[in-house]
């Protein structure tokens, strides 16, 4: 009993750290929680739940809107369509002589199976026209050889394909629109579950929709998701780099020189609260579609806050370390390379950590400007056709890229900055050898300076 | 309570140290300071942190400055160093005069100022690797200097990892490789717990013997001042200015007995009367209010 009891205390202290196991524990648990509660809210089945999300296609008469599998409605018109489909059933059943249709309506009628088969995989989605298949579902469920489960058919659907397809069976074996009966056939029954809105699709669709996304082969000339996520890569990654490339040099260059930072800074800090968005259409004109006008957004979005920033840093570094290098006979320019450029290192690497997390929310616009690309255009396109299922993969795919990085990004600042603290040897010597090279051009460099 | 106390006075030298004062007066002067005046402008107007300070160091002495808080130590230790220049008045080291700061006066700060980004060894090849010395010849320097210091076993370890005593030996070292002709120390052992402060003391001392350096020791401990210096110079406060350039009476070499030696107390005793005028401040009732009936054991 002891154990247990000690199990529950200790958990809420003022200021106290957790044990490492208990911080593991939780961290685990931030990333359970939500989606427990999404589990929650998609599975059980009496927790909200407005909607009735069908499983076959529906149409009534005297309505022109025809819903497809996957629609969602709401319980009240369900009941009403459920009522109404049957009544035509019994109305058909009833007349004497039946009335004429068309062959072309009874072909439509047909394909209202098509939705099983596809769930089933017994057809790919791209086939859901495909007649001659349709057909022999017809025959195949209606003799029983094959048994839809994932939906099931009602015992009130299962009956009405059997009463078809003894109408349909005497007449052609195959597919052949010539050969369709002139007299309607029965309507299968809407068949619907409770669902939550289209917004929110359940954990399982949304895993199933992105690993078909992500396995899918694309139509010639349309490009596959990774493709998509590489470009996106491609673009932030460019963005950011050059953003670096001009944002730490003259960021370190504000710091130190008091020059630098009255000719510069306050022209940046106007620049930067002009949203970098408002220059897409500009940088489109002036860059031309393709990726320049998007690196360039990123570019724009980053640089600004990235001098200031840096700026802010530097300035950070404790003056006295330059005052010592002074007394220790550093020139100038040995106190600038020497001294404020390690000695900020490990600050500025923490900078540019978090300024690449700001970096993804310029490539989100920036792939929407001027000719869409990579996976916004993806998420824009699936959105609009209110394909949430899809959308939101990706989505989850961005969060994970930005957080797994910052989490190595992380990891490596104690390799990479052994003196702030938590270093291993192992890690030491694996950065001392990569950055070998670096060291023998300083050793050169340091040569050529001293006079022989 | 002073009469209770039967000390010789300060002035008196035995023989030996007597002998011993005139021949360092003999050496060559090290750094000669003259008139040197600083002014600092405020909004609130100009603050006078030292007026017309003047005096001179010989060769390899050992030389204290004490003063209460705001007589400006810290910014004599600056302009000494370079670090900031004077209003007026000027500052010469062998002669030479201070322009800047330079590799020829050796700094040490209270707050240690290693780079943190650096091991013991990389800090104090610093130096030398700043003048243009080779690494390999920079690194040999190094090995020699940590080891008068006595962190040959801490020589791959980051300051980080070191105790505030072993960072203000490597601070030592760093300044010393850089053969410095004066050295100067901002109380560099004042953030050092009282038995460090000892110990490091005895080392510093031990260090001075054994290079050819000449320190100007800034503190404000006055044992420590008496411990280790040849002379002190006392400074008054607002503005900072000598007000006395006094002679240890205490003979070297010195160890931690003579703490308690007549000639030692009445030295000490001197510069607490200079720096804490009795009747002053030390003597005021403060007043506390009194919560408890008095107790005649709790006096």
């Amino acid at each position: 009993m002891r154990p247990l009891a000690s199990l529950f205390k200790g958990w809420f202290l003022i200021r106290r750290d957790l044990s490492s196991s208990r911080r593991l524990f939780l961290s685990a648990v931030s990333f359970v929680l939500p989606l427990a509660l999404w589990c929650l809210v998609s599975y059980v089945d009496w927790i909200w739940h407005p909607d009735i999300k069908l499983q076959l296609s529906s149409e009534r008469e005297g309505n022109s809107t025809v819903f497809t599998a996957g629609d969602h409605i709401s319980p009240g018109y369900y009941q009403e369509m459920v009522v109404a489909t049957r009544a035509e059933n019994t109305r058909l059943l009833a007349s004497t002589p039946p009335p004429k249709s068309s062959k072309r309506a009874n072909q439509k009628l047909l394909r209202q199976l098509a939705p099983v088969a596809i769930s089933h995989d017994w057809l790919p989605y791209t086939e859901a026209q495909n007649d001659a298949a349709i057909y022999h579902l017809w025959r195949d469920i209606a003799t029983g050889t094959k048994i839809p489960t994932d939906p099931a058919l009602t015992p009130e659907n299962l009956d009405i394909v059997k009463k078809n397809w003894a109408q349909l069976a005497p007449l052609t074996a195959d597919f052949s629109l010539a050969s369709l009966p002139e007299t309607p056939l029965l309507k299968l029954i809407p068949q619907g579950l409770p669902a939550n809105p289209v917004y929110l699709p359940a954990p399982h669709e949304v895993w199933r929709s992105g690993w078909r996304d992500f396995k899918a082969v694309p139509p010639e000339g349309e490009l596959s998701m990774t493709q998509r996520y590489q470009h996106s890569l491609r673009v932030i990654l460019l963005g950011f780099f050059w953003a670096c490339v001009v944002g730490v040099p003259i960021g370190i260059l504000c710091g130190v020189f008091d020059f630098f930072s009255k000719l510069f800074e306050p022209f940046v800090d106007f620049f930067r609260y002009m949203p970098a968005p408002t220059f897409s259409t500009l940088l489109v004109a002036v860059l031309l579609a393709g990726d320049a006008p998007k690196i360039a957004l990123v570019f724009i979005g980053t640089v600004f806050q990235m001098i200031l920033v840096v700026s802010k840093t530097t300035r950070l570094l404790d003056p006295s370390l330059l005052e010592a290098a002074q007394t220790l006979g550093a020139s100038p320019k040995q106190m600038l390379t020497r001294v404020v450029i390690p000695g900020i290192l490990p600050n500025l690497y923490n900078d540019l950590r978090i300024l690449l997390g700001w970096a993804w929310t310029w490539l989100v616009i920036a792939e929407l400007i001027g000719v869409k690309s990579g996976l916004t255009e993806f998420i824009e396109t699936q959105g609009r056709f209110r394909n949430f299922d899809r959308v939101f993969p990706v989505i989850i795919l961005i969060g994970v890229t930005g957080f797994v990085t910052d989490q190595i990004l992380s990891w490596l600042h104690g390799i990479i900055f052994p003196w702030t603290g938590r270093g291993n040897p192992i890690a030491q010597t694996f950065i001392r050898f990569l950055f070998w090279p670096f060291r023998q051009i300083s050793k050169l460099s340091d040569r050529a300076g001293t006079p022989t | 309570m002073a009469a209770a106390l039967q000390l010789p006075s300060y002035l008196d030298q035995s023989p030996e140290v007597a002998a011993r004062f005139e021949r360092l007066r003999q050496r060559p002067v090290a750094l000669e300071v003259s008139g040197l005046t600083k002014t600092f402008e405020t909004t609130r107007g100009t603050v006078t942190a030292l007026s017309d300070v003047s005096f001179s160091v010989h060769k390899r002495e050992f030389m204290c400055v004490i003063g209460p808080s705001g007589c400006g130590k810290s910014t004599l230790a600056r302009v000494l160093a370079g670090l900031e220049a004077p209003t007026s008045g000027d500052v010469r080291v062998y002669g030479q005069p201070v322009s800047g700061p330079g590799p020829d006066r050796g700094m040490v700060f209270q707050s240690y100022t290693l780079f943190p980004w650096q091991t013991v060894k990389q800090n104090v090849m610093f130096g030398p690797l700043m003048a243009g010395a080779s690494r390999n010849s920079a690194e040999s320097e190094a090995r020699q200097w940590i080891e008068l210091v006595g962190l040959t076993k801490f020589e791959n370890a980051y300051p980080q990892q070191l105790s505030g005593g072993m960072k203000q030996r490597v601070a030592i070292a760093r300044a010393l490789a850089n053969q410095p002709r004066v050295l100067f120390m901002d109380e560099p052992f004042g953030a050092l717990d009282a038995q460090t402060r000892c110990q490091m003391q005895s080392h510093l001392l031990d260090i001075w013997k054994n290079v050819d350096i000449t320190i100007v020791f800034i503190t404000h401990d006055l044992d420590e001042a008496v411990f280790l210096s040849d002379r002190i110079l006392v400074l008054d406060p607002h503005p900072g200015r000598v007000r006395e350039m006094i002679e240890v009476p205490v003979p070297r070499p010195r160890h931690n007995d003579q703490l308690f030696e007549p000639s030692f107390m009445a030295v000490r005793k001197h510069i607490d009367n200079l720096i804490h005028p009795p009747g002053q401040e030390h003597h005021k009732e403060s007043p506390v209010l009194r919560l408890v009936a008095r107790d005649p054991d709790i006096v």
